[in-house]
C-alpha cells in the first residue's frame, strides 16, 4: 500500500508513451522470470530434480483500455514477452521460465461513462497464458470487484459476523445490534459446504455475486478458559478494516476475548460452530467440532487401571508440572561441544531428572511428606549444583540428624500396619533409605551431587550392626507384626539396591492387606485375601532361591500362597505339570491326528 | 471411526455353498459367520467402537443405528430376511444419509460392504451405476466418494477366480478408486468354507480393528495404555514424496502448558487414552470396562489397585488446568488433557496436531521450546502472574494498528480544535464501547 502511494499520478507533461501500461506489463513478466529465494533453495535442494520446482504467477493489470481491441493489443504484448523472456530464461541460472500465467485485465471507468470494454470470462490463450477481462465503475465498484477477485484468488471466503451488540456513539445508553464482514480461507466454512447447508447463506452487501455464512454473535458471558475441540484455526481480516463496527469488533478481540458464533437455525436448537479469538495480535477464526463425538460415553478413569487407588500425590505433581512447563527460546543456544542445543530435547532431559525417584503416591514416600526435606529434593534434580546448593543440602540432612536425636515423629504412613505403626527408629530407618535412593539417582549428575551423598552417608545414624543387634532384640518381644519384621530383617541382609526394590513390592502387599482390611472392616479377621497380582508373585521366587537358607519372607509368603491356594481351584495345567512345566495344547495332537484321516478321505472321493 | 456393515440380502446371496459334511450352507451363512467374527473381536477389544448394520437389496435398510451393543448386531444378524436383487447404488446413498445424520462431514467412518460379487442386472445393478457414471448431475451425483474422511472395505463371499470369471472384480475395484481409492477388497482364498472366510475376517481385523497399544512415558515414569480410536496415518499434502506418517508407540511428554496459553488449538483428532494392565504374554487384562465376565472382573479389581501414571497426569491435569505437550513422532507432537463429558466422567484424551515444526503459530517452532529452567528468570513470573505465550508474530496486521480516520476535506480548515480533538474523543470513545461491550 505504501508503495502504491509512493508511485504517484503520471505525469501529464511527459511523452504519453512513457506512461504505457505496456511498460508495467513488460515489468510484470519480467519479474515473474526472476527466481524467488524460495525457488532458488528448493532447487539447490532437490539438485537432479529441480524441474520439479515450479514457477507460476498471476499480473493484476488494473487500466483504462480503449476498447476491445486495445485489450486485445495488451495481451498480446504479454504473450510475446512471456515467449521471449521463457527463451532467455532457459539458458539462465538466475531466471525461470514461466510454466503458467494469469492474466487478470481490470478496465475501469469513470462512473457515469459507458464502458467500452466488454467483460470476458477466463480463456486460454496459449498453453501458458490465460486470460480474462472485468470492465468495472471506478471508486467502490472498483473496492468491491477487487473484494471478490481476492477471494477467488487466494481460496478465501466470507463470514458475517451478525447481531454484535455495540454502544451508539450519540446515545449511550442505547445499543444497536451492528455486522461485520470477514474474509477467511474457505476450508474454515468445510462443514457447510460438505453438508450442503447452503440456507444460510445470504448474499453479500452491494448486490455482489459472492456469498457470506452468517454467523450470530453469542455475548461471552464468562471468562472461563476451556479447551474447545477445534478442527482448525485461520486467520481473518475484516473486509472493512476501518469501518467502526470492523474497529469495535477487532479491538474486543485485540484485548483478550474469545466469541463463540452461533449457526442462525430455524428450529430452536443453537449450534455454536466456530469461534472468534485473537493469539498474540493476531485473530483467528476457530472451527469447532458440532457434530456428535465418537467418543462420548467413555469409561471414566475412575473405573480403570489404577482408578481405585485414592492418595495419589496429585497436588506435589501439579507442582511438578509447573516446574516442567516449557517456554520458548527463540535464539540458537550451543551446547559445549559447539553443536546447536534443542531446546525440546533439553526439556526431555529435566524431565528424565526429575522422574528418577518419583512415587506416585502418598503412602509410598516419607520423605516427599516432609517439609524438612524440601530444599533438598528440590536441588537435588537439578543437572548441576551451586556451592549454596550443597549447603542447603547439608543443612537439611543436619536439620534431619536433629530431628532424629530429638525423636521427633515422622508423617510416615500408618496405612499398611496394625497398631501404632512403625517403632519411631524404624521410621527414621525408612526415612534415610527413602532420602539414599534420591540422592544416589543423582549423584552421576555432579561431583557435588557426590557431595551430598557423602554427608547423607556419613550422617546416617547409628552403624547397622548395631542396629540388627536391637532389632533382632525386640523380635522376641512382640510376635504379632510378623509381616513387618520380615521386611526389616530382608532388607538388613541385601544390598540396598535389591532391598528397595523389594520394598516397594512388600508394600504393596501391605496395603493390599490393608485396603482388604478396611473393606471387611474387621482387622482381627483370621487372614486377609491376597490380591497381589501374579506378577509380583512371579518376582519373589528367584530371591528366595539365590538365598540358600529360607528367610522369613520366604516363610511369610509360602505361609500365604497356601492360604490362597485353599481359596481356589488349582489350575489344571499345574497339577499335572512335570518341573513346573506343563503341555500345552495337548488336545491339538488328537485332533491333528483326525484331521489327516479327514483329508485322506477327501482325497480318495 | 465408526463402522457401518453394509450387508446384501438379495437372493444370490442364498446360493448354495457345497462344503462335505452333513449341512448345507449359503453365503449368507458364511457373510453371517464372517460378521459374528468381527463383532465378537470388536466385542473384546474395540468396545468403543460405534457400529451400524444396513441391509440391501433393490431397498435398503437400516436394521441397528450406531450402536456400542454388539449382542444387538448379533442378534440382527440371525433376523435376515431374504429379498430381491442387488441394488448397490442405493444402498450406499443410505450409508450417505446414515452417517452424515449422526456423525457429520467431518468424522471418518469405515464401510465394511458384504456381498457376493453379484452386482444386479439392469437398472440400479452396479454396472448399471457406472455407466451411467459420468452423466450424473449434482442432484443425483453418485454417493461415492463418501461426503465423509471414510474408508470402504469389500467383503466378496466368492473367491477371485470366481469374480474374474465376469467383471465383478473390476466393478468392484472402480468402486474403490471412485472412493478416492481409500479401501480395499477382500476375497476367500481358496473353497468357500467357514475357515477360509474367517482368515478373510481376520485379514480385515487385523488391517482395521487391532487395538493401538502405546507407552506414555514422562521420564520415568511411564503408563501402558490404549488410543482410541486408532490414530491413522497422515499423508502431509504438501510433501513431493508424500510418506504417510505414522504415531509412535512411545507417546514421550517433553513438558508442559497452561491452559490459557495453548487456548484451543486445531487438532486432526482426539482420542482417548486409556491405561491398560498388561500381563505377561502381551494381552489385556482391562481397558477400564466393566465386563460380566468374572475373571476379567477381578483383574480389573486388581488392576485398579496398582498406582497408574494415567491416573496421576490425569488427575494433575485436571486441577491445575494444564495440557501436557505430548511427541507423536519426528516434527509431531499432541497434547494430553483431562476431558469431561456432560456426566461428568472425566477422561484422559489425546489430540493431535498437524505435523509440521510449527503447528501453532502462537506457540512458535516446537523444537525451541525449552524448560524454564533454562531461562535467566522465570518466564510465567514470580507468582505466576506473566506467560510468555502467545508469541508476538512479528508484522502487525493492519487491524491491530491505530485506526485510520478518514476526514473531509472541510475538516482541515481549522486544524487545532476540529481535527485533533474530535479525533481524540473518538479514540477515547471507542475504547469506552469496547469495554462496555465486554
Amino acid at each position: 500500500m505504501a508503495a502504491l502511494a509512493a508511485v504517484g499520478p503520471p505525469n501529464p507533461r511527459a511523452d504519453p508513451e512513457c506512461c504505457s501500461i505496456l511498460h508495467g506489463l513488460v515489468a510484470a513478466v519480467e519479474t515473474l522470470c526472476k527466481i524467488t529465494e524460495y525457488q532458488h533453495e528448493a532447487r539447490t535442494l532437490l539438485m537432479e530434480n529441480a524441474e520439479r520446482v515450479g514457477n507460476r504467477g498471476r499480473i493484476i493489470c488494473i487500466t483504462n483500455a480503449k476498447s476491445d481491441s486495445h485489450v486485445r493489443m495488451l495481451e498480446d504484448c504479454v504473450q510475446e514477452t512471456i515467449h521471449e523472456h521463457n527463451k532467455l530464461a532457459a539458458n539462465s541460472d538466475h531466471l525461470m521460465q514461466i510454466q503458467k500465467c494469469e492474466l487478470v485485465l481490470i478496465h475501469t471507468y469513470a462512473v457515469g461513462e459507458d464502458s467500452l470494454v466488454s467483460d470476458r470470462p477466463k480463456k486460454e490463450l496459449s498453453p501458458v497464458l490465460t486470460s480474462e477481462v472485468h470492465s468495472v465503475r471506478a471508486g467502490r465498484h472498483l473496492a468491491t470487484k477487487l473484494n471478490i477477485l481476492v477471494q477467488q484468488h487466494f481460496d478465501l471466503a466470507s463470514t458475517t459476523i451478525t447481531n454484535i451488540p455495540m454502544k451508539e456513539e450519540q446515545h449511550a445508553n442505547t445499543s444497536a445490534n451492528y455486522d461485520v464482514e470477514l474474509l477467511h480461507h474457505k476450508d474454515a466454512h468445510v462443514d457447510f459446504l460438505k453438508s450442503g447447508d447452503t440456507h444460510i447463506g445470504g448474499s453479500s452487501r452491494e448486490g455482489s455475486f459472492k456469498e457470506t455464512i452468517t454467523l450470530k454473535w453469542c455475548t461471552p458471558r464468562t471468562n472461563n478458559i476451556e479447551l474447545h475441540y477445534c478442527t482448525g484455526a485461520y486467520r481473518i481480516s475484516p473486509v472493512d478494516v476501518n469501518s467502526r463496527p470492523s474497529s469495535c469488533l477487532t479491538n474486543f478481540l485485540l484485548n483478550g476475548r474469545s466469541v463463540l458464533l452461533e449457526q442462525p437455525r430455524k428450529s430452536g436448537s443453537k449450534v455454536i460452530s466456530h469461534m472468534l479469538s485473537s493469539h498474540g495480535g493476531e485473530i483467528f477464526l476457530h472451527v469447532l467440532s458440532s457434530s456428535r463425538s465418537i467418543l462420548e460415553d467413555p469409561p471414566s478413569i475412575s473405573e480403570g487401571c489404577g482408578g481405585r487407588v485414592t492418595d495419589y500425590r496429585i497436588t506435589d505433581f501439579g507442582e511438578f508440572m509447573r516446574e516442567n512447563r516449557l517456554t520458548p527460546f527463540l535464539d540458537p543456544r550451543y551446547k559445549i561441544d559447539g553443536s546447536l542445543e534443542i531446546p525440546l530435547e533439553r526439556a526431555k532431559d529435566q524431565l528424565e531428572k526429575h522422574t528418577r525417584y518419583w512415587p506416585m503416591i502418598i503412602s509410598q514416600t516419607t520423605i516427599f511428606n516432609m517439609q524438612a526435606v524440601v530444599p533438598l529434593a528440590s536441588v537435588i534434580v537439578k543437572e548441576s549444583l551451586t556451592e549454596e546448593d550443597v549447603l542447603n543440602c547439608q543443612k537439611t540432612i543436619y536439620n534431619l540428624v536433629d530431628m532424629e536425636r530429638k525423636n521427633d515423629p515422622l508423617p510416615i504412613s500408618t496405612v499398611g500396619t496394625r497398631g501404632k505403626g512403625p517403632k519411631r527408629d524404624e521410621q527414621y530407618r525408612i526415612m534415610w533409605n527413602e532420602l539414599e535412593t534420591l540422592v544416589r539417582a543423582h549423584i552421576n549428575n555432579s561431583e557435588k551431587h557426590q557431595r551430598v551423598l557423602e554427608c547423607l552417608m556419613a550422617c546416617r545414624s547409628k552403624p547397622p550392626e548395631e542396629e540388627e543387634r536391637k532389632k533382632r532384640g525386640r523380635k522376641r518381644e512382640d510376635k504379632e507384626d510378623k509381616s513387618e519384621k520380615a521386611v526389616k530383617d530382608y532388607e538388613q541382609e541385601k544390598s540396598w539396591q535389591d532391598s528397595e526394590r523389594l520394598k516397594g513390592i512388600l508394600e504393596r502387599g501391605k496395603e493390599e492387606l490393608a485396603e482388604a482390611e478396611i473393606i471387611k472392616d474387621s482387622p482381627d479377621s483370621p487372614e486377609p485375601p491376597n490380591k497381589k497380582p501374579l506378577v509380583e508373585m512371579d518376582e519373589t521366587p528367584p530371591v528366595e532361591k539365590s538365598k540358600g537358607p529360607v528367610s522369613l519372607l520366604s516363610l511369610w509368603s509360602n505361609r500365604i500362597n497356601t492360604a490362597n491356594s485353599r481359596k481356589h481351584q488349582e489350575f489344571a495345567g499345574r497339577l499335572n505339570s512335570v518341573n513346573n512345566r506343563a503341555e500345552l495344547y495337548q488336545h491339538l495332537k488328537e485332533e491333528n491326528g483326525m484331521e489327516t484321516t479327514e483329508n485322506g478321505k477327501a482325497s480318495r472321493q | 471411526m465408526p463402522t457401518v456393515v453394509v450387508m446384501d440380502v438379495s437372493l444370490s446371496m442364498t446360493r448354495p455353498v457345497s462344503i462335505e459334511g452333513s449341512e448345507e450352507y449359503q453365503r449368507k451363512h458364511l457373510a453371517a459367520h464372517g460378521l459374528t467374527m468381527l463383532f465378537e473381536h470388536m466385542a473384546t477389544n474395540y468396545k468403543l467402537e460405534f457400529t451400524a448394520l444396513v441391509v440391501f437389496s433393490s431397498l435398503w435398510e437400516l436394521m441397528v443405528p450406531f450402536t456400542r451393543d454388539y449382542n444387538t448386531l448379533q442378534e440382527a444378524l440371525s433376523n435376515m430376511d431374504d429379498y430381491d436383487k442387488t441394488c448397490l447404488e442405493s444402498a450406499l446413498v443410505g450409508v450417505c444419509n446414515i452417517v452424515q445424520q449422526e456423525w457429520g462431514g467431518a468424522i471418518p467412518c469405515q464401510v465394511v460392504l458384504v456381498t457376493d460379487g453379484c452386482l444386479g442386472i439392469g437398472r440400479g445393478s452396479l454396472r448399471h451405476s457406472l455407466a451411467t457414471h459420468s452423466q450424473r448431475s449434482e442432484s443425483n451425483r453418485f454417493p461415492l466418494p463418501f461426503p465423509f474422511p471414510s474408508k470402504l472395505y469389500i467383503m466378496c463371499m466368492a473367491n477371485l477366480e470366481e469374480l474374474q470369471s465376469t467383471d465383478s472384480l473390476d466393478c468392484l475395484e472402480r468402486l474403490i478408486d471412485l472412493n478416492n481409492g481409500e479401501g480395499q477388497i477382500f476375497t476367500i482364498d481358496g473353497p468357500l468354507c467357514l475357515k477360509n472366510v474367517q482368515s478373510m475376517f481376520g485379514k480385515l481385523i487385523d488391517l482395521a480393528y487391532t487395538p493401538f497399544h502405546a507407552v506414555l512415558k514422562c521420564g520415568h515414569l511411564t503408563a501402558d495404555v490404549q488410543v482410541f480410536p486408532r490414530p491413522e496415518p497422515f499423508v502431509v499434502d504438501e510433501e513431493i514424496d508424500p510418506i504417510p506418517k505414522v504415531i509412535n508407540t512411545d507417546l514421550e511428554i517433553v513438558g508442559f502448558i497452561d491452559i490459557a496459553d495453548i487456548s484451543s488449538p486445531p487438532v486432526l483428532s482426539r482420542h482417548l487414552v486409556l491405561p491398560i494392565a498388561l500381563n505377561k504374554e502381551g494381552d489385556e487384562v482391562g481397558t477400564g470396562i466393566t465386563d460380566d465376565n468374572e475373571d476379567e472382573n477381578s483383574a480389573n479389581q486388581i488392576a485398579g489397585k496398582i498406582p497408574n501414571f494415567c491416573v496421576l497426569l490425569h488427575g494433575s491435569l485436571k486441577v491445575e488446568g494444564m495440557v501436557a505437550i505430548v511427541q507423536l513422532g519426528p516434527e509431531w507432537h499432541g497434547m494430553l488433557y483431562s476431558q469431561a463429558d456432560s456426566k461428568k466422567k472425566s477422561n484422559l484424551m489425546m489430540s493431535l496436531f498437524e505435523p509440521g515444526p510449527e503447528p501453532l503459530p502462537w506457540l512458535g517452532k516446537m523444537a525451541q521450546l525449552g524448560p524454564i529452567s533454562d531461562a535467566k528468570e522465570n518466564p510465567y513470573g514470580e507468582d505466576d502472574n506473566k506467560s510468555p505465550f502467545p508469541l508476538q508474530p512479528r508484522n502487525k496486521r493492519s487491524y491491530a494498528q491505530n485506526v485510520t480516520v478518514w476526514i473531509k476535506p472541510s475538516g482541515l480548515q481549522n486544524p487545532n480544535a476540529e481535527i485533533f480533538l474530535p479525533l481524540i474523543d473518538r479514540c477515547t470513545e471507542d475504547f469506552k464501547k469496547c469495554k462496555e461491550i465486554t
